[in-house]
């Protein structure tokens, strides 16, 4: 199972800063939004290189017997 | 890392919710809570003698229905009250009152206890959202600056 961290820093007026690491590519986008869904407004959004690395694929091999 | 960003808090909340904010907001700040029977027992003459301060806090929405429009929590420190309660309209309001305090003064004391309760309702959300969906806190701390700094871990499948 990946493993997912966040950094999340509640300033002392309610504004968070948000650091979510452990993604590959769009993948972090859900959890951006997620947070985003909690909190409130996206002030600002900044991706970093492991963004624009390659997705995340599960294969899953599925043996059929007849 | 993948990526950092900035959010802005939007406060949409039921009155347990935001009251329960107020509480530790105040608690942190050194404030008691007054009972509802004394915020609305302070004679006519004291509040004469007194300044007043109103102030809404933005972005936010206090959700309620028929019978709790009259709710309001009030909190005290060193003579100055605060009372939060929700306006016609639904938004958040407080209302600053002390007798030896300039309205500035006064403003700047409404501001520090509406931002830390803005703080406080942000954290306990985020903390009630993170366990509903089993997330691990791993590192708590408040620094300095009274920002609240959290580490979480979530492991998916």
């Amino acid at each position: 199972m990946p493993q997912r961290e966040f950094e999340i820093t509640i300033g002392k007026g309610g504004d968070v800063e948000l650091h979510v690491k452990g993604y590959k590519g769009r993948a972090c986008l859900e959890a951006v939004k997620l947070f985003e869904q909690i909190v409130g407004e996206m002030k600002s959004q900044q991706q970093t290189s492991e963004f624009f690395e390659p997705e995340e694929h599960v294969q899953y091999h599925i043996d059929q017997r007849h | 890392m993948s990526a950092v960003c900035i959010l802005a808090p939007v406060v949409i909340a039921a009155w347990p919710a935001f009251s329960a904010a107020v509480v530790a907001a105040a608690t942190s700040l050194g404030y008691q809570i007054v009972s509802e029977a004394k915020s609305q027992g302070s004679s006519a003459a004291a509040r004469k003698e007194s300044n007043s301060v109103r102030l809404e806090i933005e972005r936010s929405e206090v959700v309620t229905n028929q019978l709790g429009r009259d709710q309001r929590i009030a909190v005290t420190r060193n003579g100055v009250t605060v009372t939060f309660s929700r306006d016609a309209r639904g938004k958040a309001s407080l209302c600053v009152t002390g007798t030896g305090q300039g309205e500035e003064e006064l403003r700047a004391l409404g501001e520090e206890l509406s931002q830390c309760v803005v703080q406080q309702y942000v954290y306990q959300k985020l903390m009630g959202e993170m366990r509903a969906r089993g997330f691990n806190v791993v590192e708590e701390e408040v620094s300095e600056d009274r920002s609240i700094r959290l580490k979480v871990r979530h492991w998916e499948n």
